[in-house]
């Protein structure tokens, strides 16, 4: 069987005129090689459940117990009986053992990945975080404490053009988890080197998480926004730091 | 008789293997196509900008020391870094100011169009080996970002809009040809992103069964909004709207590239692919996405995701729809610049 090629008359290249074997062979091998870039990009795109999501601790956060208790209410009323905990463990047992098929798959295509930068991580607002936090920096001058940094503040932005970068937005969402607890106390210790520099009379530095649960639109509009909770405090001494 | 059987039976049995030859020829076919690069040029600009934008930026809010450096060197933990950083040496504020400083060139040698090959591949490895040192200020745009260098790296993507172009031809623009199978991967790129995306998003608010209240609830998250959000609640339904449009538009964008398919193979005619080119579905699709990517920069803080993402739109079109859009804007600007000297207007700069 003859393999021919139909190039469009538009997007025709010119021919050379005595083509080498391996110059034939190539719009083949490219079209291979092209080919398996596409197959990787999809299978290492496959949504699975690596990282943080197979944490039997974060499955226990509040916003996924409450995403959990909302699936079991509406799979029972569709008559699939079921109940959060029994939902927890079913999706646990099925996330764990996909996740582990698809590392097999990916296993050819992993360097591929790794070294050469495909890698194909979306998740992108899987959910919304209905039990977030918020970083509170407080100092103590004279025996009084007071704010300096509270995020999304307009009063207290000090160091504001670090903490509002993307970047630490991103560290400081990690760090309102429990999971975190050792980086959120290596950022705390960060935070009070600078501390210490930017006010030379503070004697200590007062570092928290103050959680909520996000307002309804309904709560917003009747003005009852829910309490914030205090969170891993941090208090560190500034003397030493100086 | 029996051999006339087994001459047919061998035909039949051969048809699958001539059906999959043909199909591979076509397949070989489109990834031997050569196209102006007009839209590769605007990819890359797209691109090199953004990098410069995600890099300067942390450079600008001295950010550099405490994301990337290990603790022993101004960081704030323990840091160790992918191959790259530990065959130079670790996270050293050298080793560390390197690489900020050869993606930045990279990036700048990006936008305006010169040694594009070689700048995208350092800047590819320069920004996997950042990216991957302190995951816990690592963003979405990330990855994005070193898949969109790698396919700058495939990519003969400086043979117009750029100071190469400009050197080798004295104008900025050419019609050489380049090839058009860079110009896929982009697309495939840009289609796997938003399928898969709204493939993850599992969250029951994203469904009609949750109201369609994620847009609303993840911009009450005080990470990611630029300011209070509490306002919303008086366009709620607004954002309920937007919930549906974005989960449905994320996870039906494979959408797309059949549309471009059946426009490309338009010749062949067939009932689906006439109604299907009648539909304006990749003007729809992109519409909907510009909307949404700058909704998200008005009103979240999400760094240059928007930006990059962006930058894969202008391979949606093929070069010679980008020319005769230009061509249009520059006739209806210039045709009211023409009304305004009739009128005695003094003309506009640009």
């Amino acid at each position: 069987m003859r393999l021919s090629l139909r190039v469009t008359e538009e997007s025709r290249a010119d021919p050379p005129s005595n083509p080498s074997r391996w110059a034939r062979a190539w719009p083949h091998v490219r079209a291979l090689l092209i080919a398996m870039h596409i197959v990787a990009v999809v299978v290492l795109a496959i949504p699975d459940a690596g990282g943080v999501a197979l944490s039997r601790s974060a499955w226990k956060n509040p916003t996924v117990q409450a995403e959990l208790e909302a699936w079991a209410q509406r799979l029972s009323a569709l008559g699939l009986k079921t109940d959060a905990a029994t939902l927890e463990h079913d999706v646990f047992e099925v996330a764990r053992s996909w996740t582990e098929g698809l590392a097999w798959l990916r296993a050819p295509v992993r360097p591929y990945a790794d070294y050469l930068g495909v890698r194909q991580t979306w998740r992108m607002f899987v959910a919304p975080h209905r039990h977030p936090a918020k970083l509170h920096v407080e100092i103590e001058q004279d025996g009084q404490w007071r704010p300096i940094q509270v995020a999304r503040s307009h009063e207290y932005r000090w160091r504001s053009h670090q903490f509002d970068h993307a970047r630490v937005r991103s560290m400081l969402f990690r760090y309102g988890w429990k999971r975190y607890r050792r980086s959120y106390r290596a950022f705390a210790e960060w935070i009070a080197w600078r501390v210490a520099e930017d006010f030379p009379a503070a004697s200590r530095v007062r570092i928290k998480m103050v959680g909520f649960r996000t307002p309804t639109p309904q709560e917003v509009r009747s003005g009852a926004i829910p309490e914030g909770e205090v969170r891993q405090t941090i208090v560190l001494p500034l003397e030493d730091r100086r | 008789m029996s051999e006339p059987q087994g001459r047919a039976s061998s035909r039949r049995s051969f048809r699958p293997w001539t059906r999959l030859a043909s199909w591979w020829c076509g397949w070989v076919a489109l990834m031997s196509r050569r196209e102006p690069g007009t839209s590769l040029a605007l990819f890359r600009i797209v691109t090199g900008a953004s990098l410069l934008y995600a890099l300067g930026s942390v450079v600008a809010a001295d950010l550099v020391p405490l994301l990337w450096l290990d603790v022993e060197h101004g960081g704030y933990r323990s840091l160790k870094g992918g191959w790259l950083v530990q065959a130079l040496g670790g996270a050293t504020p050298a080793v560390v100011g390197s690489l900020v400083g050869s993606s930045l060139i990279a990036g700048l040698l990006l936008t305006v169009g010169v040694c594009t090959r070689p700048a995208a591949l350092v800047a590819t490895q320069g920004m996997l080996a950042l990216t991957t040192l302190n995951i816990h200020g690592r963003s979405s745009y990330d990855p994005l970002l070193v898949n969109s260098l790698w396919l700058l790296v495939l990519a003969d993507c400086s043979a117009t809009l750029s100071l190469r172009c400009r050197l080798r031809h004295g104008r900025w623009t050419s019609d050489r040809l380049v090839a058009a199978w860079p110009r896929y991967l982009v697309i495939v790129q840009l289609v796997v992103l938003y399928t898969f995306t709204g493939l993850h998003k599992i969250s029951i608010h994203w469904t009609p069964a949750g109201g369609f209240s994620a847009l609303y609830y993840i911009l009450q998250q005080p990470s990611w909004q630029r300011g209070d959000m509490t306002w919303l609640a008086s366009v709620y339904p607004l954002t309920q709207l937007g919930t549906a449009v974005t989960w449905l538009w994320e996870l039906t964008w494979p959408v797309v590239p059949f549309a471009l398919w059946m426009r490309t193979t338009a010749d062949r005619g067939g009932r689906v692919r006439s109604l299907v080119n009648r539909l304006p579905i990749r003007a729809v699709y992109v519409s909907i996405g510009l909307v949404m990517h700058t909704m998200i920069t008005v009103l979240m803080v999400v760094g240059p995701f928007s930006w990059i993402t962006m930058a894969y739109y202008p391979c949606l079109f093929r070069p010679h729809e980008l020319q005769e859009g230009w061509r249009r804007v520059v006739a209806r600007a210039g045709s009211r610049s023409a009304v305004r000297a009739d009128r005695g207007e003094p003309a506009s700069p640009l």
